[in-house]
């Protein structure tokens, strides 16, 4: 499939800080997993992919515009969805109501066809029954589907969340996911987390951002291969190894560079994940 | 996904959908308009106003420009909050542009505004009334540098409330202003100073430099203007 | 990584000493102080205030300030400092809610009256700075080589109580409106109706109720006839502060606390104490002996003896003599005659029956031989007490030099002037409308003089010339230029200097 968004040597600085440093990535229609670790620029990119800042250098392109110029910018904003870290609401709305701003912000004009938009996102986060109640009233998970219900508004082409999961309990947790995944469905999802669990259930990409610059570009399977071999048992806590930890059964389980005959473990996303962000090693595979 | 033809904007002229977007966008803005904030702001500009003729001894001309000035100094405190926006983050990247939504806010403000200062104005008596015209411009001025300075705030820090900062810097400059400003511009006169027209060219000149000021800070970057950029324009 | 094992002992439980609850709130007060210290509002109020103090500190008085004065010029300068703090302190109470961090900090062991006694102690703290302040620009006039009399310690508390007041005020009024516009607005409701009122009511206790009270004349008082009732009104201001402040802390869950209602209550009995103390106007003593001073004043003074001429003062100036009696050396070398070494009796005066309401000028002293020198120094007064002195110098008293109207003007002026620095800038500073050509008036501390046209040109010519040629043909013609009834155009031909052609009646 051709990419939906292509960006190369994006960079920003805030200051002395490199936000973003030489960052180039190609999306495609799914879900991409970005996963990174605090201060890695995670938040940065996706507000410069979502418009809401603009980048020091750097091109990208969102469904073919150019939202360096202001009329691409419209044309991306058009077709996009965004969820920041911390939303902010109009306490005083209801959830539709609020929801119906957006849309019309999204330049959705049309009153009655609006209004059937608005109500099917928000059935689709599960606020259908909740949508007359005051923002100020609904709790922080619903908050928070409400935001997404305002990102879903006007069926985006690219969707941009930032953190969804946090801050919610395993339940909501997956029913966001199965609204992750049915939004990847024929759209461009681009998903920042610290969850590696929800990039492994839904990322058909994953991307590492550490430092403002790309560690790792490639799929799930490609990052959990990256830990083949180098996850082991041993009993006690091996000195040799980047982390190590005791698990419920009594063994210790480490990562890193395992001493000869050591008894090999199944890797998992996150251990590839570890040793991406350990590595001086660390290569791009896109 | 079924949601093909809820888009007005999908072939039709952009500018037609964005009317209809701006039209539609009038009751949910007025909502999130900080009414409270403008209305205390009004309300105390109407008590300064109102203040020399409640004394009920003859009122001076200086104390009835005074009064305006203090009237106008409130309202425009209580615009400082006019841009606070909650949902700021929610709403970064739609595509109504930010200077549509700003001018929308100015826009519904502005006539109970101009309401509220033809009161005020008609509360100073008349013997003591400065040309309206002049103080007009003053008030106009405050309120201007106060919207520049919360579109400052908007467009330089991306802050969601920029309103009590604003205010806060709005009020060091009222203060500030009549001790620190050469006395040969001539801002603080009283009516009849002969400097009056004078310092009312300078009120003008002020005037249209933060008008300016607040639309450029309205507008959105669509790339960063850093001396680094202008230097090396991207290496694409 | 390890998990900790269940065997492992336990931490200590953290008891709290009796009292730790009172380091919690200084080391939060500490804190807060820091904050509010480094507030962009407060900072610039302070640096204007500074900067504004400096540059007005270097020329003060003239260099020669009297303490007594120098006190209540460091009162205003506060107030800006004290609407910053105001304004500062007030978004720093509301910024719990405002960031909603209300909810998580309600749980923790501070009370809420510890965090609002906090920021109370931050406002002590700004207040503090200020004393620091306002005792620096004191200690800077009372170092003037110059300086003479007494300042109040009550007038100096004023500046400090001010910005105690202001921004206690500014954190009872978070707790009461949390509303972050509510505090730039009433900031300006307050500022204009503290210019609309005192424009209003210059007279009666109201004006005392007002932090800083300023006074409509510039004559200087010997200390003990100021009749401001200082103390009263400090003890007045820090007992609104305090009343504000406890408040604020019965206010924010401090009133189950015993000793917040007593420090309420104590508050409110100061403030009231204060007020009526402060409203009962000037005390029949220092009314008694404000008459004593304007009418006998020689029964204060001490008098020093200097060469020919006694200087008598009130005690509070006896530094000063050395100053005056520059100034009459200044005009004795440049005499002639007996004028030389006559006894002169330098008497220091001032009209202290109308206090510090209104400056009134004074009856010129009869008694020949007597010159009359006021309370202040500096600047313009020392060429109109050389004046003085060379007037009784020719005419011999006081009474008969403000009626002169012949030539011994142009004597008169020229002793007064000719001995100092710049001879035409001191006649410009002398005479009322600052010219230095035609006629005008010439002020001093008692009658004014008068200079015709042809006055003034005549003396303009003499002070072209060389000082020495001058003083050699003055004293030449002593007699006859001081000679009652003598006219100008004689002067001229005295002199040897050219007939002036400017008209020369008196008006």
């Amino acid at each position: 499939m051709s990419p939906t968004v292509s960006a190369s040597g994006l960079s920003l600085r805030y200051g002395a800080t490199r936000a973003l440093d030489d960052v180039s990535l190609r999306l495609s229609p799914g879900v991409t997993g970005l996963l990174g670790p605090n201060g890695a620029g995670k938040t940065t990119l996706l507000r410069v992919l979502a418009t809401a800042v603009p980048a020091d250098r750097g091109a990208f392109t969102v469904l073919g515009h150019d939202p360096g110029t202001a009329r691409g910018r419209q044309e991306v904003r058009r077709r996009l969805g965004y969820l920041p870290q911390t939303p902010g609401f109009h306490p005083d709305f209801t959830a539709f109501e609020f929801v119906d701003y957006v849309a019309i912000l999204k330049e959705l004009t049309d009153r009655a066809a609006r209004h059937r938009e608005v109500r099917r996102v928000l059935d689709e986060v599960g606020l259908g029954d909740v949508r007359g109640k005051r923002i100020r009233k609904l709790s922080g998970g619903m908050r928070q589907r409400v935001a997404l219900a305002a990102a879903l508004a006007g069926d985006p082409a690219f969707l941009v969340l930032d953190e969804p999961t946090v801050g919610l309990d395993p339940e909501q947790r997956m029913r966001f996911r199965e609204l992750i995944a049915t939004a990847g469905e024929g759209r461009t999802v681009l998903l920042s987390t610290h969850q590696t669990e929800d990039v492994a259930m839904l990322c058909h990409r994953v991307v590492v951002l550490a430092g403002g610059t790309v560690r790792f570009d490639g799929t799930p399977a490609e990052l959990t291969a990256r830990a083949a071999g180098r996850v082991w048992s041993s009993e006690g806590r091996d000195p040799g190894a980047l982390a190590g930890w005791r698990t419920g059964l009594g063994t210790f389980r480490n990562v890193g560079d395992p001493p000869p005959g050591a008894d090999l473990l199944e890797p998992t996303l996150e251990d590839g994940y570890l040793l991406t962000l350990d590595g001086a090693a660390a290569e791009v595979t896109a | 996904m079924p949601v093909t033809g809820i888009r007005a904007a999908g072939d039709t002229p952009v500018r037609e959908a964005r009317r209809g977007a701006l039209l539609t966008l009038v009751r949910p803005v007025a909502r999130t308009v900080p009414w409270r904030a403008l209305v205390a702001g009004g309300a105390l500009g109407l008590l300064a106003a109102a203040v020399p003729r409640l004394s009920g001894g003859e009122v001076t001309p200086w104390a009835g420009v005074n009064a305006l000035r203090a009237a106008a100094l409130c309202c425009a405190l209580g615009a400082a909050f006019l841009l606070d926006d909650p949902a700021r983050q929610t709403t970064a990247a739609v595509p109504v542009r930010r200077v549509l939504r700003h001018a929308l806010r100015c826009a519904l403000v502005l006539p109970p505004a101009a309401a509220w200062w033809t009161a005020a104005v008609l509360l100073v008596p008349e013997e003591a009334r400065p040309p309206a015209g002049d103080v007009t411009v003053e008030a106009a001025t405050a309120l201007a540098l106060a919207l520049a300075g919360a579109a400052f705030a908007v467009r330089r820090l991306g802050a969601d409330r920029p309103g009590q900062g604003v205010a806060a810097s709005l009020l060091v400059t009222g203060v500030l202003a009549p001790l620190l400003t050469p006395a040969d511009w001539a801002l603080f006169t009283v009516p009849g100073d002969p400097r009056w027209a004078d310092g009312h060219g300078h009120w003008r000149l002020l005037l249209c430099a933060a008008l300016l000021a607040a639309a450029v800070c309205c507008t959105e970057p669509a790339r960063r203007r850093t001396l680094r950029t202008l230097r090396s324009p991207s290496r694409t | 990584m390890t998990t900790a094992t269940t065997t492992a002992p336990a931490p200590a439980p953290v008891t709290s000493p009796p009292g730790a609850s009172w380091a919690a709130v200084s080391a939060l007060a500490r804190f807060e102080t820091r904050k509010l210290l480094t507030r962009v509002p407060v900072l610039v109020a302070f640096t204007v205030y500074v900067a504004w103090t400096v540059w007005r500190t270097r020329v003060s008085f003239d260099g020669f300030p009297a303490l007594q004065d120098a006190d209540r010029a460091t009162q205003d300068g506060p107030l800006l400092v004290g609407l910053a703090v105001l304004l500062s302190v007030n978004q720093a109470v509301l910024r719990s809610r405002r960031h909603d961090t209300e909810r998580h900090l309600a749980v923790l062991v501070l009370p809420r009256w510890g965090r609002t006694v906090a920021h109370l102690l931050s406002v002590g703290a700004a207040a503090l700075v200020t004393a620091v302040c306002v005792g620096g620009q004191f200690a800077w006039e009372a170092l003037k080589p110059g300086a003479v009399g007494h300042g109040s310690p009550a007038e100096l508390l004023v500046g400090p109580l001010s910005v105690l007041l202001l921004g206690g005020f500014g954190v009872l009024l978070a707790l009461l409106v949390t509303a972050p516009f509510a505090a730039p607005l009433l900031i300006v409701l307050l500022l204009f109706l503290a210019t609309f009122l005192t424009g209003f009511a210059p007279d009666g206790w109201t004006r005392w109720l007002m932090p800083s009270v300023g006074e409509y004349s510039v004559v200087t008082l010997p200390s003990d006839l100021i009749g401001r009732p200082a103390a009263w009104h400090a003890l007045y201001l820090g007992g609104f502060a305090l009343t504000l402040m406890a408040a604020a802390v019965l206010l924010s869950g401090g009133a189950r606390l015993r000793t917040a209602r007593a420090a309420a209550a104590g508050a409110v009995a100061l403030t009231l104490v204060g007020a009526v103390g402060q409203s009962r106007g000037v005390p029949e003593t220092v009314t008694e002996a404000r008459v004593q001073a304007s009418v006998t004043p020689e029964k204060l003074h001490t008098c020093v003896e200097r060469d020919a001429t006694t200087y008598c003062a009130f005690p509070e100036w006896e530094p000063r003599t050395g100053a005056w009696a520059a100034a009459v050396d200044d005009v004795r070398a440049l005499a002639g005659g007996d004028a030389r070494n006559r006894p002169l009796v330098v008497r220091q005066r001032v009209e202290a029956r109308y206090g510090l309401e209104a400056d009134a000028t004074l009856a010129p002293l009869t008694r020949p031989g007597e010159v009359t020198v006021g309370t202040a120094w500096g600047g313009n007064r020392v060429p109109e007490f050389a004046v003085a002195v060379a007037g009784v110098l020719v005419t011999g008293s006081e009474a008969t030099a403000g009626e002169l109207c012949d030539g011994r003007t142009v004597t008169v002026m020229w002793l007064a002037l000719a001995g100092r620095p710049d001879p035409v800038a001191d006649l410009r500073r002398v005479r009322i409308d600052d010219s230095d050509t035609g006629s005008a008036i010439v002020v001093s501390r008692t009658e004014p003089l008068q200079m015709t046209s042809a006055q003034t040109e005549l003396l303009r010519e003499l002070l072209e010339l060389p000082r020495d040629r001058a003083a050699a043909k003055v004293k030449a013609g002593w007699a006859e230029l001081t000679a009652p009834k003598v006219t100008t155009d004689r002067v001229a031909q005295v002199l040897g200097l050219e007939k002036p052609e400017g008209e020369n009646e008196c008006r």
